[in-house]
């Protein structure tokens, strides 16, 4: 009942949060200076074609009645027009960009997260000892590192150096990823390469503290083997604030995967922000920057709840929320 | 003092943080006039010049443009903006974040939402957009939208650190001695809450670095021909082949930096750890 309880409330608070974040972002960018039709089509253009075009666009409404028209065509899933390519819906090109995204992230996952957790547990079984001390180390350094500083290196090494990647990650016209999945190594190492020190750095503390607890030193002293204690005892209770950190910073690694797609040219959400930025293309960077707003929001949200779920003690006590 | 010194003695890596630190902070402040070029001076019969070669100690450009030089002067701005930012935002932090946790009820209520909406987009992203829509980046420009965008956060952080030392006895005197709520906020409980706020105030040093270099890698913060570190790295990124050190150079300078920077706000959150 608290769970329910629990869950509808941070439901309630995740959509009002999301309806906020609409309206920052669209008055944000609709107070961009200059006239947009005038932008849109260069300073040769008529008075009367520029007067037609802000008619089509609805620019002389009421600022209030554009955003209600936007607001309600995102839920509708219409994303509009583009601005920058004409007469081209938002749509036809923005879940493919997006799900190039999704593969990109998941593969930076697959990378990170059982690298992390593994070195973490390692880590936090030595605690103290030399290996404990450079894995540390070595988290700290990374974790500081922009993630374009990170790529340029690994371009240097595997790319250059090595020449066994691939320098950009665009896809050739006429293929799709699927057929290129070389692209996706050097990306995602680059967002490892950032999220390796936070992670494992979480493990590593949970993994400290869950190893003094009395139930692990019992077993132990039991004569149980210490592999299998460490693995099925403490990692068990150790993985909770490990989930809610990659749970948590499943926002940031979009926020990363516009600065890592820029470097490599790969084609997915980041990049298009940054072009939708570069050529003032308004309903795109709306889109574009709705959409990251919304995918931190919910995995927060889901985070959150999968951190009561899983623990009993939440689970059972009134929430506090 | 003596036992802040004592146990700086005892982190060699702490110590080479610090080192890193001040070299960068003497070649930006001494650096440029001892140059023998400008950052912007090309040496057109030296364009992408190996390092060493032709009296140029990182290479040069396409341009012909000194890696070495534009380097030096590349870490003025960075070094400047980020050391305003991280002060501007922690300050601002202080301000709405004891103004929330002091007042409490509904003024925190409000204002712990407000902070969750706004910490819904990622600073990047917001700092992104608005200096994109607004165009011609300016230092001043760059620390005021930066600074906002890592408010959210650092005003959490001051409103946790009020939190635990608003109970204590030393408050309820004040407030019965009938000193003002602004005297026991900024002269009572600011001082016993200097610890966080110096980790903090580190810690978004950091921060502050990564951004910058990330701005101006993206293309958004200062615009050519200032000479800045992550611009560098996008701008030659097409050279990566012909003349790495065009690229690599600009982004172990970051690298150095910013690793510097946080094996030192390590050290200090260690010990002001300890100290409690």
């Amino acid at each position: 009942m608290d769970f329910l309880k629990r869950f509808a409330k941070r439901l309630g608070f995740t959509l009002l949060t999301i309806l906020a974040m609409s309206i920052l972002i669209f008055f944000l960018v609709e107070i961009m200076p200059g006239d947009v039709a005038q932008t849109v089509l260069g300073q040769s253009a008529t008075e009367e074609s520029v007067a037609a075009l802000r008619d089509r666009m609805g620019l002389d409404d009421p600022l209030h009645e554009r955003y209600l028209r936007w607001a309600g065509g995102f839920i509708r899933g219409d994303l509009g027009e583009s601005l920058y390519m004409r007469g081209v819906q938002i749509n036809t090109i923005f879940w493919r960009k997006v799900g190039h995204s999704i593969v990109l992230a998941f593969t930076a996952l697959l990378f990170y997260v059982p690298l992390s957790i593994l070195f973490g547990v390692f880590a936090g079984v030595k605690e103290g000892k030399t290996p404990d001390a450079i894995i540390s180390f070595v988290g700290l350094a990374t974790m500081a590192l922009p993630e374009f500083v990170s790529g340029i290196i690994l371009i240097t090494v595997f790319a250059v150096g090595l020449d066994i990647l691939p320098i950009t990650s665009v896809i050739p016209i006429g293929e799709n990823l699927w057929q290129n999945l070389e692209i996706l190594v050097l990306p995602a190492l680059s967002i490892t390469f950032v999220m390796f020190g936070y992670v494992s750095r979480m493990q590593r503390s949970s993994m400290v503290s869950v190893m003094k607890a009395d139930y692990i030193r019992a077993a132990i002293l039991k004569g149980m083997p210490r592999r299998y204690v460490i693995f099925r005892h403490a990692l068990k209770n150790a993985l909770l604030p490990t989930i809610t950190i990659i749970g948590m910073n499943m926002g940031w690694l979009f926020g990363g995967l516009i600065v890592v797609e820029t470097l490599f040219g790969f084609p997915g959400l980041g990049s298009l922000t940054m072009s939708a930025i570069k050529t003032r293309d308004i309903p795109l960077i709306e889109a574009c920057v709705l959409f990251i707003t919304f995918i931190f929001v919910f995995s927060t949200f889901i985070t959150d709840m999968l951190y009561a779920f899983l623990n009993p003690r939440i689970r059972y006590k009134r929430g506090d929320v | 003092m003596n036992t802040y010194l004592l146990q700086l003695k005892r982190s060699p890596r702490a110590i080479a943080g610090i080192a890193i630190l001040l070299i960068w902070i003497i070649a930006a402040i001494a650096g440029p006039s001892l140059l023998p070029y400008t950052y912007t001076g090309m040496d057109m019969d030296n364009q992408m010049v190996a390092p060493g070669e032709a009296g140029h100690l990182l290479g040069t450009d396409a341009l012909g443009r000194d890696v070495f030089s534009r380097i030096i002067y590349g870490s003025r701005s960075i070094l400047t903006i980020a050391l305003l930012t991280s002060l501007l935002s922690s300050i601002a932090g202080i301000i709405i974040g004891f103004t929330a946790g002091y007042f409490g009820g509904i003024v925190d209520t409000i204002f712990l939402r407000i902070m969750d909406i706004l910490m819904a987009i990622p600073p990047l992203v917001l700092a992104m957009v608005v200096l994109g829509i607004l165009g011609n980046s300016t230092i001043v420009g760059l620390t005021i939208i930066v600074s906002i965008a890592f408010t959210p956060a650092t005003a959490r952080v001051a409103r946790g650190a009020l939190l635990t030392c608003k109970s204590n006895e030393y408050v309820d005197a004040a407030r019965i001695r009938g000193e003002s709520h602004l005297y026991i906020m900024f002269v009572e409980i600011l001082p016993n809450t200097i610890g966080p706020v110096i980790v903090e105030i580190t810690a978004r040093f950091a921060y502050s670095i990564m951004m910058i270099a990330s701005l101006g890698f993206l293309g958004v913060g200062l615009q050519p021909p200032t000479p800045d570190w992550g611009m560098m790295v996008i701008e030659n990124k097409s050279l990566i082949r012909a003349a790495p050190w065009t690229v690599l150079y600009p982004s172990l300078a970051i690298a150095s930096l910013v690793i510097a920077i946080s094996l030192f706000s390590d050290f200090v959150s260690k010990v002001m750890i300890n100290e409690e």
